[in-house]
């Protein structure tokens, strides 16, 4: 199984976002990029929107500007967080794909990575035992 | 007995990490590292500047003796490389992607370079020989053409890309992108090498090119096998295990970076100091067959292609004296150790007779000890037996290195055969 509706993928790769704004050591880290971060995600289709210098975390662009984008099927997301996808690998594979400001997105994914225990532990909490990547 | 370290410990004044250090003649560092040897071996300094992201570390130890170089190599369980071996900080990923078990700690480090020391059997190594013989005689008929023009781009650029891609059977078509790329991977730092780009975003664009290149090659040759490296690499095989897709494009990536900058620098450097000190020429000249395995390893030392590699502490430890903290950084000045008056007699001298010669050119002894230093050594003895021979009148010009504090690479060096 994996994810079956984009408020699903929203709320747990969102998620991850979330739980890093309320991260005292995270969140300056990630505001201080002052990037938007679009999820153009697949399967199931999902517009997720990081707005980084206001903490925000919502389903569609908006009037927002996006600075950058990354786009890969949402089974993809989930595994990424988990630390099961090297992302220059992946993208060397096609299975990630980047767009816009490269340089910002790559200051953003080591900072997300620390949250790959919250995520894994937020899945086992909510008996999402199908997403958990081995 | 160990200093105790005061909570705020203090920076030693003789500074080392800021990218101005590294932008000086070698000389001007030789001289700052030589001050540390003898006042302050393993010294405490700011982090590294540079880099792709902000360092997270308070410091760095700074390791500029020989003894304590080859006690830090030797000693990987106080020691490790699993936390990167550069000194910057570097995402995670990244490291994984492009430095192979270079980044690894036991078991899997030996697991792997295990499986790729298979692939080189006794038949492609002579393969990879010949090779190189055909490869140094064919680069030098290109400069006896060309006569005069960038020693860098004529020569030593030429050979270990050359090398490395026909060892790995990489299609002649790809083979200057993919050295472009591996050239990207060290040189981020320099200003114009990078010509506007940001360095996360360069070595990530060369990371992935080179990796893409490395997986579809992988993929090529399962179903096309033929007499190379990589088809050895695919069907490579230790104790029932195999290497992974991701584990070849890793190592293809390291042994484009690892195999390309490093002979380049050497044979520049080399070529340089022949001609700024002709008895030693001309000594090698006499009996080139002789004495060139002996002056190979005086060519390393002399050039330090590699001047820095860093590991990171497991454990609460000492070093020199000093109490090093598990979790810090130490970073291995090779260009010092291989200067060092404690270990070599005239160390500022170019001794091609240097015997016994116990350079870290290749590291400093211990797991991570240079893969490649068998082909290294095969490269400069057919380079120079062409050089020597072949262009007596060779002139080269005063070198343009790049700017940065890993690979002691020249960017450019003019030239003239007559």
């Amino acid at each position: 199984m994996g994810f079956t509706s984009a408020a699903e993928v929203v709320k747990y790769i969102g998620g991850i976002f979330e739980a890093a704004f309320q991260d005292d050591e995270l969140s300056p880290k990630l505001r201080d990029t002052g990037v938007v971060l679009k999820f153009d995600l697949s399967d199931p289709e999902t517009d997720l929107v990081v707005d980084m210098a206001n903490g925000v975390v919502q389903e569609g662009e908006g009037n927002l500007t996006i600075g950058a984008t990354m786009t890969m099927a949402a089974d993809v997301a989930n595994a990424y967080w988990q630390g099961k996808e090297n992302l220059p690998l992946a993208m060397a594979k096609g299975k990630i794909k980047v767009s816009g400001e490269i340089a910002t997105l790559l200051r953003v994914a080591p900072l997300s990575q620390k949250l790959f225990p919250t995520y894994i532990e937020r899945l086992r909490r909510d008996g999402r035992d199908d997403l958990l990547v081995d | 007995m160990a200093i105790t370290d005061a909570p705020t410990r203090e920076f030693h004044p003789t500074r080392v990490t800021d990218l101005g250090f590294w932008a000086r003649p070698f000389e001007e560092r030789e001289a700052a590292f030589k001050t540390l040897r003898d006042e302050a071996p393993v010294s405490w300094h700011p982090p590294m500047e540079g880099g792709i992201m902000p360092s997270e570390q308070d410091g760095i130890w700074i390791v500029t003796r020989h003894e304590h170089i080859t006690e830090v190599s030797k000693d990987p369980s106080r020691f490790c490389s699993g936390e990167g071996v550069q000194c910057e900080d570097v995402p995670q990923d990244l490291l994984l992607a492009s430095h192979s078990f270079l980044a690894l700690d036991a078991p899997r480090h030996g697991q792997l370079r295990r499986l790729v020391s298979a692939a080189f059997t006794p038949r492609q190594v002579r393969l990879i020989s010949e090779q190189i013989a055909d490869q140094a005689r064919r680069i030098v008929d290109d400069l006896l053409d060309a006569g005069e023009g960038d020693f860098v781009e004529l020569v030593s650029k030429r050979l270990p890309m050359w090398t490395v891609y026909e060892m790995m059977g990489l299609d002649p078509s790809l083979r200057d992108e993919a050295a472009h790329m591996a050239d990207s991977m060290v040189a981020f730092n320099d200003v114009d090498v990078a010509a506007g780009r940001e360095p996360g975003e360069m070595l990530n664009e060369s990371l992935v090119g080179l990796l893409t290149m490395g997986l579809e090659l992988a993929e090529h040759r399962r179903h096309h096998p033929a007499d190379d490296l990589m088809t050895n690499l695919v069907e490579a095989e230790v104790d029932g295990e195999r290497l992974s897709d991701d584990d070849i494009a890793a190592f293809f990536v390291l042994v484009s970076v690892a195999g390309n900058d490093t002979t380049r620098n050497t044979v520049s450097l080399a070529t340089r100091a022949l001609q700024e000190f002709p008895d030693q020429r001309a000594w090698l000249a006499e009996d080139f067959d002789g004495r060139i395995t002996t002056a190979t390893e005086e060519f390393v030392r002399w050039a330090s292609p590699v001047m820095t590699f860093r590991r990171t502490a497991t454990q609460d430890t000492e070093l020199g004296g000093r109490s090093i903290a598990a979790g810090e950084w130490v970073a291995m000045m090779y260009a010092s150790g291989n200067r060092d008056e404690r270990v070599f007699d005239d160390p500022g001298t170019f001794d091609l007779s240097r015997k016994p010669n116990p350079h870290v050119g290749f590291g400093g002894g211990g797991p991570h000890f240079c893969m490649g230093h068998f082909v290294a050594k095969m490269q400069m003895r057919e380079m120079f037996s062409q050089l020597l021979d072949r262009v007596p009148d060779l002139q080269v010009g005063e070198p343009e290195f790049v700017v940065g504090n890993f690979v002691r690479a020249v960017k450019a060096m003019p030239c003239s055969t007559t």
